[in-house]
């Protein structure tokens, strides 16, 4: 980008889409467990994702760029969080939050997926239990980095 | 002659509810399953008119091997005294059912709160009650296989096998008054054994 004398601003048009879609990244509106309540702060003025652009959680997968599993995934759930998923919009994201979303966890069970990631492409994991919420917006901070460089998310990303 | 709900000395031991005390703010009773129906129609009709909860348990090697437990309440309406006031009644009824015929009566028309309790003992330790009216999982999948809350149902489900996990050595694989070892515990000893040497002159 550089600035021309008659107050014009040139950038490309691909660098100015990235720089938007970065900064508005969308999570979908769904609590699994406790991880859900730091996501909650990390959504609180204390934390403050809003600064990252995320504050919007959309009530509708059609509107969601970024699907944060917040916390361990039953059996039951499971075709529910690939259906959300399915339903969102390409390009799209997912953060795995916490030891029991990325790998079951604690819950070495019949009623609990040993790792999201068996459902659903996860993209970034978050380690914890729970994610401290500085951890929670590091990994929306990688989100970001992934858009501007380039990244699709989704689909796209694997074809 | 025993009765099948009265547990034998040995199943006595597998069975905590046999040896605890009667607690002070519930009647525990035990009643055969074929008297179960008209007993709970009669608590009802005594002003039983919560039923808080149905729980179930799993004695593996008692006969029967499984308890059904009813959680009843009574709030008095009409009290005889001011010392009465606030002071509800408990009834704890217990029913044993045995392995190989795993049904009971339902009370879901009684009271409605039996619906979902009795779907949940279905649902989890497989136990059917004839005469309930919407009688399937609530908690489990509906296609799920087995009833997981049972003593014999593998814990990670039937289909999958314990989840690799890498081996950390942990604080109580350690055999007690084993010497610390490693760099940090070796430079630890030679700064102790050092402070030591300056110790001596002096």
């Amino acid at each position: 980008m550089e600035v021309a004398p008659g107050q014009f601003l040139l950038a490309k048009l691909d660098e100015v889409a990235r720089w938007a879609q970065s900064s508005s990244v969308w999570p979908l509106t769904m609590g699994l467990a406790c991880c859900a309540i730091e996501m909650m702060s990390v959504q609180a003025p204390q934390y403050d994702i809003a600064r990252l652009g995320s504050e919007v959680f959309r009530a509708s997968p059609r509107q969601a760029d970024l699907m944060i599993v917040s916390g361990r995934v039953a059996q039951k759930m499971a075709p529910i969080i690939r259906r959300l998923y399915d339903q969102m919009a390409d390009p799209k994201w997912v953060i795995s939050m916490g030891a029991c979303a990325s790998s079951g966890g604690v819950f070495d069970n019949y009623a609990v997926v040993q790792g999201v990631d068996t459902v659903i492409p996860v993209d970034v994991y978050v380690p914890g239990c729970p994610p401290t919420p500085d951890g929670l917006l590091y990994a929306v901070n990688l989100i970001q980095q992934q858009i501007r460089q380039g990244g699709r998310g989704g689909i796209l990303a694997r074809a | 002659m025993p009765s099948p709900q009265n547990p034998t000395v040995g199943g006595t031991a597998l069975d905590p509810t046999s040896l605890r005390p009667p607690i002070d703010d519930a009647e525990i009773e035990r009643v055969e399953r074929d008297a179960l129906r008209d007993r709970l129609v009669g608590l009802r009709s005594q002003g039983m008119a919560m039923l808080l909860d149905v729980g179930a348990a799993d004695y593996p090697q008692r006969e029967p091997r499984f308890d059904v437990v009813y959680h009843l309440l009574a709030i008095p309406t009409k009290v005889a005294s001011v010392a009465e006031v606030g002071k509800p009644r408990r009834v704890r009824l217990l029913v044993g059912v045995p392995a190989d015929d795993t049904t009971l009566p339902s009370v879901a028309d009684l009271w409605a709160s039996a619906d979902w309790a009795e779907r949940e003992i279905f649902d989890l330790f497989g136990i059917t009650f004839t005469g309930h009216p919407n009688l399937r999982r609530i908690q489990m999948p509906d296609d799920w296989e087995g009833a997981p809350l049972r003593k014999d149902y593998p814990l990670r489900g039937p289909a999958r096998e314990k989840t690799p996990r890498p081996a950390f050595p942990l604080k109580s694989n350690v055999p007690a008054g084993t010497p610390p070892s490693g760099k940090v515990a070796e430079a630890l000893q030679r700064q102790i054994a050092k402070a030591r040497n300056q110790e001596k002159p002096s």
